[in-house]
């Protein structure tokens, strides 16, 4: 007979069910809840050893957050108050309305528990939802004892693992995700109520809309618009280089130019002269050293929306979403991560193995069990919650969707090619002086492929053949002439660029960057464009004629002001994320955060509100004026 | 001219190779002051013709530190100048980079971007680079070059550069010279070309100078590598 009863609480449904078919070895008792169709307890024993031993477990799930901040309802209506009383108004945490079962839920059945063990995602968001569920279930059972189960995939032995280990919640990573919460509310229900209703009478098209504001969708928004406006100012110049081209045992070789080239003909008329006037040409150095193509890095959020977007002709949000499905089945371990280095406790050639059934890549898992087998390289990041992603088991491609199957392709092959050996060849290069210019050639021959053979998405190639060159020889080169050609301007942002871009700018959790992008799309600040056809065609963000308003309109705002940051730019934003990471280190109590962040955009709102009319200015400008060119 | 005018003169060409100009000192150091020591008197001398428009300052009547007055020749299709010639700098500019990446760059500046932590990273590689195989030599042909703004222009350099007489030519720095950048070496700088070569472009219907040689600053800095200079006119 079982002791205890424990109350288990996941994040999804989904992992609700694994856990719990994990846990009770595929016998459990399933139990709808009134009032959610998506929610079910699972009932079962479970030993989780010392000190619980045998307990009768129900294990259940939220969906997602459970909670939200808002206003006081005398705030809630739009000109209940001015906007700027937002960064100071009351505000309360309330239960979701179509929560509200799932919290009774947790209340009702954490009444009879003598613990609870929360089961969401390892990461901060799950970190705020696990403390969520605790509050609700306090309600329910004031003494109830609180523990959290440490996973990062839902692979069995891993999920035994971790319900024998619990450890406590990280309520410092639950204060980081609350004061995120409530600077969002205020900051952006501030800015949008302010943009709204004052640029609602400009322009037809505005009067129905809200703008909103976001602090990471301004920034991201920037981005595109900052692209925007290079490619739309580009100036083509013309540039002329010399190039020289010398044949020998019948290959054509051609010596670059070490300035590639200038923007002054004449001067390179002089240059090309006084090489012809030297005659000879002397050869200055011959290197021939072996060189390799290092196999990628283990896996991160970023490299998987970057990478797939590039491969898989995904946007990146459907790459998270496909990734996250991935996920929850059980087939690839937690896909929001920041680590890109293995843990040493991992047993790699194990992951390796359970590849081996693939008609694709078996054959290689294979040959890196039999002695191909190369421990990762290891990068400068790492998260302490979760590994690099990779796949936890080999899944047919056959019970999986067109989209999962090229997810989790990629994921695959990118975890067979960190444990492969790197690209090995051979590089020769060869430097020239003519006259006073240096010219120089390279060359490169492919030895041995490795990871080339499952990576498939990297390119590394041979090129031609260079004949021999020895050091100090003298020659006259076959043809020297000068060649001409012109800048071109830089392209409209990608997506996979883009995200590039939020992550050196720090802009957004790697988490997050793809739902910032999707709701640009979403607010009509920008659109997307395929350039070119077919296999080829690339998909580009373009900004629309009230996103490039806006970022024009808030950078002429803070125009002049000293210290003053427009809300286009990332660097406000940055702040508040390395806030953040202050406040799961212990460096900085949430209260500080909120406070510091708050008087920042505030300052920054005051400027807005005082200088409105340079904002309406500029959406006249590309609204009604433009509109009508 | 009173003997004191005229060691400073003397050192002033022995040390600086600068031939200054005897009515132009005679009117710079005022009679009041011809008591104190020559090596003040030289100093100030020195520091107004920094100042000053070799035009007016310097004497013509020395050749050798003169450009020479065929420099346009077209027969000529290159040759050194022997001497020491003092010039002034009428024009810089960096002939490395698309003139649309200088005015990117300077716009970055008036942005505020240059400050610490206030750079915005506006390009990022979605290829996946694996150090090693990053080609350093080849310069991007799109406006993304020259990034770093405020380091100073990579170059190399075209210089409108004119002599005592007033003789304009203009240099090429076909080797890096420290000490020459758009925002290092102002208008009006002073340089000392050193053992110059002068060349020739296109059948004389512009003469070229390929510059060859040591040369010094006007602040006394020794540039000790060998500099050769490309110009035409």
């Amino acid at each position: 007979m079982p002791g205890s009863r424990i109350l288990c609480v996941a994040e999804k449904p989904a992992i609700a069910k694994a856990v719990a078919q994990h846990l009770s070895g595929g016998s459990f008792q399933t139990i709808s809840i009134r009032g959610n169709k998506y929610v079910k307890n699972y009932l079962f024993d479970f030993n989780f050893g010392d000190p619980w031993g045998i307990c009768a477990v129900t294990m259940t799930s939220v969906l997602g957050h459970l909670t939200s901040l808002d206003f006081e309802s005398q705030y809630r209506s739009w000109l209940s108050c001015p906007p700027g009383a937002l960064f100071e108004a009351p505000v309360h945490i309330s239960v979701d309305k179509d929560k509200t079962t799932i919290a009774k839920n947790i209340r009702e059945q954490a009444r009879g528990c003598k613990a609870l063990f929360i089961w969401t995602d390892c990461d901060r968001e799950g970190e705020h939802i696990g403390a969520e569920v605790r509050t609700q279930a306090k309600a329910g059972n004031p003494g109830i004892i609180i523990k959290r189960a440490k996973f990062s995939n839902t692979e069995k032995a891993h999920v035994l693992r971790a319900a024998r280990g619990l450890i406590e919640l990280d309520d410092l990573q639950a204060n980081a995700v609350a004061a995120r919460i409530e600077l969002d509310l205020r900051i952006g229900a501030a800015f949008t109520r302010l943009q709204t209703l004052q640029l609602k009478h400009l322009s037809e098209e505005l009067t129905e809309k809200i703008i909103s504001y976001g602090s990471c969708q301004f920034p991201t928004l920037g981005f595109v618009v900052d692209r925007y406006l290079r490619v739309k100012k580009f100036k083509p110049e013309n540039f002329w280089a010399i190039k020289v081209m010398h044949l020998r045992d019948e290959i054509k070789v051609d010596f670059l130019w070490k300035r590639v080239h200038l923007f002054d003909r004449a001067a390179v008329v002089v240059m090309l002269e006084r090489c012809l006037l030297a005659k000879k040409a002397k050869v200055i150095k011959v290197n021939q050293k072996p060189t390799s193509k290092w196999r990628p890095l283990p896996l991160t959020t970023v490299d998987l929306q970057m990478m797939g977007s590039r491969y898989l002709r995904m946007d990146s949000q459907t790459i998270m979403k496909v990734a996250e499905q991935l996920y929850t089945k059980g087939f690839i371990s937690y896909p929001r991560t920041e680590t890109d280095q293995f843990d040493k406790g991992i047993d790699l050639k194990k992951l390796v193995e359970k590849q081996v059934p693939d008609q694709n890549w078996g054959h290689y898992a294979q040959d890196l069990l039999g002695g191909g087998f190369r421990t990762p390289r290891s990068g400068r990041h790492n998260d302490q919650a979760h590994p690099p992603i990779h796949p936890v088991c080999w899944v047919s491609p056959n019970t999986i969707s067109a989209d999962e199957k090229k997810v989790y392709e990629f994921v695959v092959r990118r975890f067979l090619a960190c444990c492969s050996e790197d690209a090995k060849g051979q590089s020769t290069e060869i430097e020239i002086l003519y006259g006073d210019e240096v010219f120089h050639a390279k060359g490169l021959i492919v030895l041995e492929r490795n990871y080339l053979d499952v990576y498939v998405y990297d390119k590394w190639v041979s090129s031609q053949q260079l004949p021999t060159f020895e050091m100090g020889e003298t020659f006259e080169p076959t043809e020297a002439k000068v060649v001409d050609g012109k800048t071109s301007p830089p392209n409209y942002l990608t997506e996979p660029e883009l995200i590039g871009l939020m992550d050196a700018n720090g802009i957004g959790t790697d988490a997050t960057m793809a739902e910032h992008i999707a709701k640009i799309k979403d607010r009509e600040y920008v659109a997307v464009h395929s350039r070119g056809s077919g296999r080829n065609s690339v998909k580009e963000l373009i900004p629309t004629r009230l996103g490039i308003a806006l970022v024009e309109g808030y950078d002429n705002v803070v125009a002049g002001l000293s210290d003053s940051i427009s809300l286009s730019k990332p660097f406000l934003r940055k702040e508040m994320e390395n806030h953040m990471r202050q406040i799961c280190a212990g460096s900085k109590t949430r209260q500080q955060v909120v406070e510091e962040s708050l008087d920042k955009y505030r300052e920054v709102f005051i400027h807005t509100q005082r200088r409105i009319n340079i904002l309406k200015d500029a959406c006249r400008k590309y609204l009604v004026e433009h509109a009508t060119s | 001219m009173s003997p004191h005018l005229d060691q400073i003169a003397a050192q002033l060409l022995n040390t600086k190779s600068l031939p200054v100009s005897s009515t132009w000192l005679n009117n710079v150091v005022p009679s009041t002051a011809r008591n104190a020591p020559v090596s003040a008197l030289t100093q100030t001398a020195l520091f107004r013709i920094l100042a000053s428009d070799f035009r007016e300052s310097l004497s013509t009547s020395t050749a050798s530190s003169l450009l020479p007055v065929d420099i346009f020749d077209p027969t000529v299709q290159e040759r050194r100048l022997q001497g020491t010639i003092p010039v002034q700098v009428l024009d810089i500019e960096d002939i490395g980079s698309s003139l649309w990446s200088q005015v990117e760059a300077i716009e970055r500046v008036e942005r505020g971007e240059t400050i610490r932590g206030r750079e915005i990273i506006r390009t990022v590689s979605v290829e996946e680079n694996s150090g090693q195989e990053t080609d350093t030599t080849s310069r991007s042909t799109t406006a993304g070059a020259g990034e770093n703004g405020s380091t100073g222009s990579q170059g190399p350099h075209r210089l409108i550069l004119q002599d005592a007489a007033g003789t304009r030519a203009v240099a090429i720095e076909l080797k890096q010279v420290n000490g020459i950048a758009v925002g290092k070496l102002p208008i009006g700088a002073k340089i000392l070309l050193q053992s110059v070569a002068v060349a020739l472009v296109e059948n004389g219907e512009k003469g070229t100078i390929v510059v060859k040689g040591n040369r010094r600053s006007n602040l006394n800095r020794r540039w000790n590598s060998c500099v050769p200079k490309d110009a035409y006119v």
